[in-house]
């Protein structure tokens, strides 16, 4: 079976002050579909930055993405857009949610961009949030929800235009360790029904419990890779 | 996206900024209002000075004057020689003097008094000016006069007439008073002549014909022969003076050249034409001064504009990051700003527009109420108060109040551009740190 992401030899510097900084020294790393894998390390060793190359939000210095075999150095920005709109669920460490729009209106979002007629979205957001329980919260605002709610908005946004990938950047470091073992329990449900996803964590409890590889960065590159405790 | 959700995210975005928006539209409010009261007037003025002219005979006729000379106390006249001398000039058709009967006092009808001016002019050369006789014809001896087309409306309403006299006038008999002209040299001492009431002769006069509507002043003017006004004027002599004549140029686009040649000759010249073309070269540069003035307000609005939408992309950086995120294009960024800008300056357009609509009106009503109270001091009567009614000083076409939408979008679409621009080709992982 095709992998839904292959990273090729991906390399990412920035200059700082005259100086390279040296942020990802050659990954390489394929997701199959169905998978849920784990990106462990130290601050600053480029989780992040990996997430977010594999999710275009992001350009790599060198090397290859293949998007289900698609190079996304050949797409344009609008392409790229094109890319993140359809193929691409982001559930960010900060929920990110638009502060003055209700919880449908956020998850609506991808749809709005995407061109889906109104009916349709308002549809579809809700069945989104009903399946990460927050069916009674459609017209809320996120300054009315709690941290938790606020990361199922989120992830329900994520899944809204059935992407093929779910990017997940440290999606319970800022939850306290209940609330985060919900939304795990959100995820690893969402992986059962077919989804597959890259999750970014320091925390070796949340990666055990979920993954079932776990990748290992030290200094931008991969230093070990071990079976998770989900396979 | 579709275009409904566009403009929804526009609205709701413009929503959530009112005071800054009311502040911001403020401009194009103010500059909107001041191009199209501006422009309203220029066009209200130019089209007053229009009509006016427009009374001042047909585009082809050329008013000639004998010029001055400075020192000499004698009016001086055109006679026969000018006129032939007139008649050579390059596309000029005809030559017409006239005389105006100045010795007029009153005229009778049906025993009520009425006011008639009476002109005589050549009676063969009349119709080729292009004055049409619609009843009856034209003089042909002293004793007859033809009357301008609202003359008997005019005889009508002063005499206190009731039905239309158009009927009862051809044929009629008018008995006109002259006084006795005062001939110079004639009486020798002339504190006696002051002292002394004027002796009057009346004559009577048949009406033959009335004239097909024309201008102003030959509408509320009655005509009779040259010989019939010399002879009313108490001129006695073979040598025909006129104080003017009418040249009438071949067409109004030659109109300017035979001015041109006249004047080469030495003579004094006036035409509608030549007038309404300068007046409208100096309401053209009036309106261009005017609406600068606007453009100049309109400038300072879209540099408000600008930097109202500046604020709101720094103060909306993380959202246009989470948009990005989730799948927007910079493109549709683009369209998103560039939109609320172009509403910006669309609200203050309409708003302006109404402004300008309402106190256009309030000030054409406060004119005329001072124009209609000054013409009945003055005894002006009913006519003029009539057309004061009538003038608007702001007129507001509908291309003006399109105009003005469009631009006042225009403008905050211009505005918008550049910052509209930055938020497009925002890089959204520095836009989603911003805090
Ligand atoms: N735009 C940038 N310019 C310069 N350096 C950057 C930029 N973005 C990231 N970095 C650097 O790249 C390195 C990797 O950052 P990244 O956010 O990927 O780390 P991380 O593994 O996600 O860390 P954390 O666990 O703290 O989230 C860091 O040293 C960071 O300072
Ligand atoms: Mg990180």
């Amino acid at each position: 079976m095709d992998c839904v992401t292959e990273v090729i030899d991906l390399k990412k510097q920035y200059i700082m002050g005259g100086q390279p900084l040296e942020v990802l020294r050659g990954v390489s790393l394929a997701v199959e579909p169905g998978e849920v894998v784990c990106v462990m390390g130290p601050s600053g060793s480029g989780k992040s930055t990996l997430l977010n190359i594999i999710g275009g939000l992001d350009r790599p210095s060198a090397g290859t993405v293949l998007a289900q075999g698609e190079d996304l150095a050949q797409m344009d920005d609008e392409r790229l857009a094109d890319y993140r709109r359809h193929k691409i669920g982001f559930v960010f460490q900060s929920f990110n949610l638009v502060p003055s729009m209700t919880a449908r209106q956020n998850v609506e979002l991808p749809l709005t961009f995407a061109g889906v007629p109104a009916e349709e979205r308002a549809q579809r957001a809700a069945a989104a949030l009903e399946s990460t329980g927050l069916g009674h919260r459609i017209e809320h605002r996120p300054t009315e929800l709690s941290g938790g709610e606020q990361q199922r908005v989120a992830i329900a946004r994520a899944v809204i235009n059935e992407p093929t990938l779910m990017l997940a950047d440290e999606p319970t470091g800022n939850l306290d360790s209940a609330t985060g073992r919900e939304i795990l329990g959100l995820i690893r449900q969402m992986n059962e029904d077919g989804r597959t996803f890259m999750i970014s964590t320091h925390d070796r409890g949340v990666a055990e419990s979920i993954a079932h590889r776990i990748i290992h960065i030290v200094d931008g590159m991969i230093a070990e890779v071990e079976i998770g405790g989900a396979s | 996206m579709r275009p409904r959700d566009l403009s929804a995210l526009i609205f709701s975005n413009l929503r959530r900024m009112k005071l800054r928006l009311a502040l911001t539209s403020m401009g194009v409010v103010i500059g909107t209002t001041s191009i199209v009261l501006m422009v309203s007037l220029g066009i209200g003025l130019q089209r007053n000075i229009e009509q006016e002219l427009g009374g001042m005979g047909p585009a082809t006729h050329v008013t000639v004057m004998p010029a001055f000379t400075p020192g000499s106390m004698e009016m001086p006249t055109l006679d026969s020689q000018a006129i032939s001398e007139i008649e050579e000039v390059t596309n000029v058709e005809a030559v017409m003097g006239q005389v105006w009967v100045e010795t007029m006092g009153r005229a009778e009808f049906q025993r009520r008094d009425v006011h008639l001016s009476a002109m005589g002019v050549p009676m063969d050369k009349f119709e080729q000016f292009g004055y049409v006789v619609e009843r009856g014809r034209l003089p042909r001896n002293e004793n007859e006069i033809v009357l301008g087309a609202r003359m008997p409306s005019m005889i009508a309403d002063e005499g206190g007439f009731r039905e239309d006299l158009t009927e009862d006038l051809l044929g009629g008999r008018l008995n006109v008073t002259f006084f006795e002209p005062v001939t110079e040299g004639a009486g020798g001492r002339p504190d006696e002549a002051e002292l002394d009431l004027p002796a009057e002769t009346t004559r009577r006069l048949t009406v033959v014909g009335i004239l097909a509507p024309a201008d102003m002043q030959v509408d509320s003017t009655a005509f009779v022969t040259i010989d019939a006004a010399l002879e009313f004027n108490g001129v006695r002599s073979n040598r025909i003076a006129f104080p003017n004549v009418i040249a009438m140029a071949d067409s109004p686009a030659n109109v300017a050249a035979v001015e041109e040649e006249l004047r080469a000759l030495g003579y004094e010249t006036f035409s509608a034409s030549s007038l309404q073309e300068g007046m409208r070269v100096t309401f053209l540069i009036i309106q261009g001064v005017l609406g600068a003035l606007g453009g100049i307000s309109m400038l300072v609005a879209a540099l408000g504009i600008a930097n109202t939408m500046t604020m709101s992309i720094f103060e909306r950086t993380r959202e246009i990051g989470i948009m990005k995120a989730v799948g927007a294009s910079g493109n549709q960024i683009k369209k998103v700003f560039l939109g609320e800008a172009a509403a910006i300056g669309l609200l203050g357009g309409t708003v302006g527009l109404l402004f300008s609509i309402s106190t256009a009106a309030v000030a054409n009503l406060v004119v005329q109420g001072l124009i209609a109270t000054e013409a009945v001091g003055q005894q002006a009567g009913a006519a003029a108060v009539g057309t004061a009614t009538q003038t608007a000083f702001f007129i507001i076409p509908v291309w003006l109040g399109v105009f003005a939408l469009v631009f006042a979008a225009g403008v905050g679409l211009l505005a918008g551009i550049l910052p509209a621009m930055r938020a497009a080709n925002l890089d959204p992982l520095i836009a989603l740190r911003h805090e």
